[in-house]
């Protein structure tokens, strides 16, 4: 007897479908409202914070102390406070400098010879005692500056005369730049008085002051930078036109806009700002040219560029926690015995927690019936 | 004299680690996946050669400990730009960060930083190995001498097989690659694992055979300088075998001047690998003739739902 309508079992639509075994499509979302855009965010640094908790505790620290070292101690006391804004300035610096390349789609990876660069010109107008004492100062950073600057003048003109990848060449000139600063720090820099592998002691004068309250003047330079680039970026006519050729070199080209000069300029701006902050450490946080005070730096410019989105004003922002967690990654150091590496690790896991996470603003994922249905 | 023949001596173990690097980025270049890692590929292949190595004493255990730690890491990447679609730069540039963090750290805290390893024995090849001059040549581990026959093998792999040639489609033109049916995801996903696998094979080469010792950071730049390499070699592996070859020499070289007696100022010396990967790199755009053989489709994720 065939069954009547009554007695057949429902449609197995609601049935519950193990995940694994359902069909997935992905599907582009046209847009996405930003809190759900921040809430996205917010999950892949919480993540990513996570993880990096989890593997300090694996490696021995309490995760008291954790907490201790990272947020209380950094926001509460001054001395450390004061601490975190003096690291913060140079970071402020190559996150600009590499926000500034980046909006020019030029892959600036040599950030660290730049800022070398610019830490060897500064040391070398206080050694030459070029210019009067009163000026000393000005003449170190824009010799900083201009140094730095002319470090990328190579890369830049090798990609846009002779189409040479830009990465690569960066990169290469990193190398360069630390032997010769080696050369220069085991030979004619050395310092007279301990025959030490790093420059004389800069002069009080060519020291950057402290203002009140004892935080450093670097961070009311890197200030002013962020807002004159935010100025650049967000009002000024080239900072459209470099929103223009982000979109579409091509289309920005044909519709007038001088693509080449766009690019040259931001490259160039981008190398000075890393010149800067090379001074930055020498004539701030050093006192001296010394030889691995760039260590780091490359990676945490890109890595403040990209979490900013290129912007200045989120850059400076994020260069401050980028320089709590150098500053952390110190005293980590000396009271746990935990390499320094650990700082650039927790660093490339937020990059790729938050990389990753643009796939789930970006896309949807979505169950459509089950496996070979 | 003696110097010709100790340079040539050397110069193997300096070669073999940029040969196997540029070998393992083509692999993955050929799938369309710009590997940017493989400086930081090397140091886990490194820091994992040594660490097997000093735990177990047998130098092909640690050399495949080595390939198969780098393939391991290199999931991570793989993920990234293959199913998550980021940027192959920044996900190039964060696996080479998370690497050198990821190395330093554990070589500390499991303390095989500076413990001397044993490598592999040296293996005369009979009467070639009594050679004047080129003897040194042929006075080589079995790794050295493998190098060329794992060079074979992926050329044959590339050029002779279904396999190979669907891999070279999907690095073309994957649009066209998953018409045809080539699973291009997958594809791209082996093409990474199997390249980083050979990329930590160099990075082992390094550190268990070459200086047989463990260092944060040692591989110098040498990744870097293979990415260059690879542009140099527009994609083939013999013109990269022959470029290996060429740094390998260099490299070689600066120890063999410092003990000649040749007093040159020593961080220019090292500076060379540096310009002369900057200095091939002007030299090829320049002389760029012929047919453009970079892959058409490296660097660019692919995504089916945004057919263009």
């Amino acid at each position: 007897m065939p069954p009547t309508a009554e007695s057949a079992a429902p449609p197995p639509r609601r049935r519950f479908v193990p995940l694994l075994e359902r069909r997935y499509t992905l599907e582009l979302r046209q847009q996405l409202s930003w809190p759900k855009q921040a809430a996205i965010l917010a999950l892949a640094v919480a993540l990513g914070l996570f993880i990096c908790g989890a593997i300090l505790v694996a490696a021995g620290v309490s995760p008291e102390d954790l907490l201790n070292e990272f947020v209380v101690q950094t926001f509460t006391d001054p001395q450390n406070l004061r601490a975190v804004l003096f690291q913060a300035a140079p970071m402020v610096m190559v996150g600009l400098a590499a926000a500034m390349a980046f909006r020019a789609r030029f892959w600036n990876l040599g950030l660290e010879g730049q800022m070398v660069w610019g830490a060897i010109g500064a040391t070398f107008v206080s050694i030459h005692e070029v210019g009067p004492p009163a000026l000393r100062l000005w003449l170190m950073a824009a010799a900083a500056l201009l140094c730095g600057l002319a470090w990328v003048v190579l890369p830049a003109l090798f990609k846009m005369r002779l189409g040479i990848n830009e990465i690569i060449s960066s990169l290469m000139l990193n190398y360069v730049a630390a032997n010769l600063l080696l050369h220069l720090l085991y030979g004619s820099w050395k310092d007279p008085k301990d025959a030490f592998p790093y420059s004389p002691k800069f002069q009080a004068f060519e020291r950057l002051p402290d203002i009140a309250g004892g935080f450093s003047s670097a961070i009311v330079l890197a200030a002013v930078v962020a807002v004159a680039a935010w100025w650049f970026v967000d009002k000024s006519r080239a900072g459209l036109y470099l929103r223009f050729v982000h979109a579409s070199t091509r289309v920005a080209d044909a519709v007038g806009v001088p693509v080449r000069r766009l690019v040259l300029g931001s490259v160039l701006l981008s190398g000075a700002l890393a010149g800067l902050a090379g001074f930055m450490v020498a004539a701030g946080q050093e006192g001296r040219l010394t030889q691995a005070f760039y260590n780091g730096y490359g990676f945490s410019g890109i890595l403040i560029a990209f979490l900013a989105r290129n912007n200045p004003l989120a850059a400076s922002v994020v260069a401050v926690l980028v320089a709590t967690l150098f500053v952390a990654g110190r005293s980590l150091q000396v009271f746990y015995q935990i390499p320094f590496s650990m700082v650039q690790l927790i660093q490339a896991i937020l990059v790729v927690c938050v990389a990753s996470s643009d796939f789930f603003i970006r896309h949807r994922i979505r169950a459509v019936g089950q496996k070979g249905a | 004299m003696d110097l010709i023949a100790h340079w040539l001596g050397n110069m193997p173990d300096f070669a073999v680690p940029f040969a196997l690097a540029a070998l393992g980025l083509i692999i993955s270049e050929r799938a369309g996946v710009l590997s940017l890692g493989a400086e930081g590929l090397m140091l886990v292949g490194a820091l994992a050669g040594v660490g097997v190595q000093l735990a177990v004493h047998e130098p092909g255990i640690a050399l495949l400990g080595s390939m198969l730690a780098a393939a391991t890491v290199s999931i991570l990447f793989a993920v990234m730009v293959v199913w998550l679609r980021v940027n192959q730069v920044i996900a190039g540039l964060a696996l080479v960060f998370f690497c050198q963090g990821l190395t330093g750290l554990l070589g500390t805290v499991l303390g095989w930083t500076n413990q001397p390893v044993t490598g592999l024995d040296v293996l005369p090849l009979g009467p070639l190995a009594q050679l004047p001059l080129i003897g040194g040549l042929f006075r080589q581990n079995v790794v050295a001498y493998l190098t060329p026959v794992i060079f074979a093998l992926v050329v044959w792999y590339l050029n002779r097989t279904v396999s190979g040639l669907r891999l070279r489609a999907v690095g073309e033109n994957p649009q066209a690659a998953d018409a045809a049916g080539i699973p291009v995801l997958r594809t791209r996903f082996l093409a990474i694992l199997a390249g980083s696998a050979l990329i930590g094979l160099a990075g082992g080469y390094i550190a268990v055979l070459s200086t047989k010792l463990w260092i944060a950071g040692m591989t110098g730049g040498r990744g870097w300088i293979a990415v260059g390499l690879v542009i140099f070699a527009r994609w083939s592996p013999w013109r990269a075998f022959a470029g290996a070859l060429l740094f390998g020499g260099i490299e070689a070289l600066i120890p063999q001047l410092a003990a000649a007696g040749i007093s040159l100022p020593q961080y220019f010396v090292l500076m060379t690998p540096y310009v002369v990967t900057l200095g091939v790199m002007v030299w090829v755009a320049l002389a760029r003739r012929g047919s453009d053989e970079t892959p058409g489709a490296l660097g660019e994720p692919y995504l089916r739902e945004e057919r263009r």
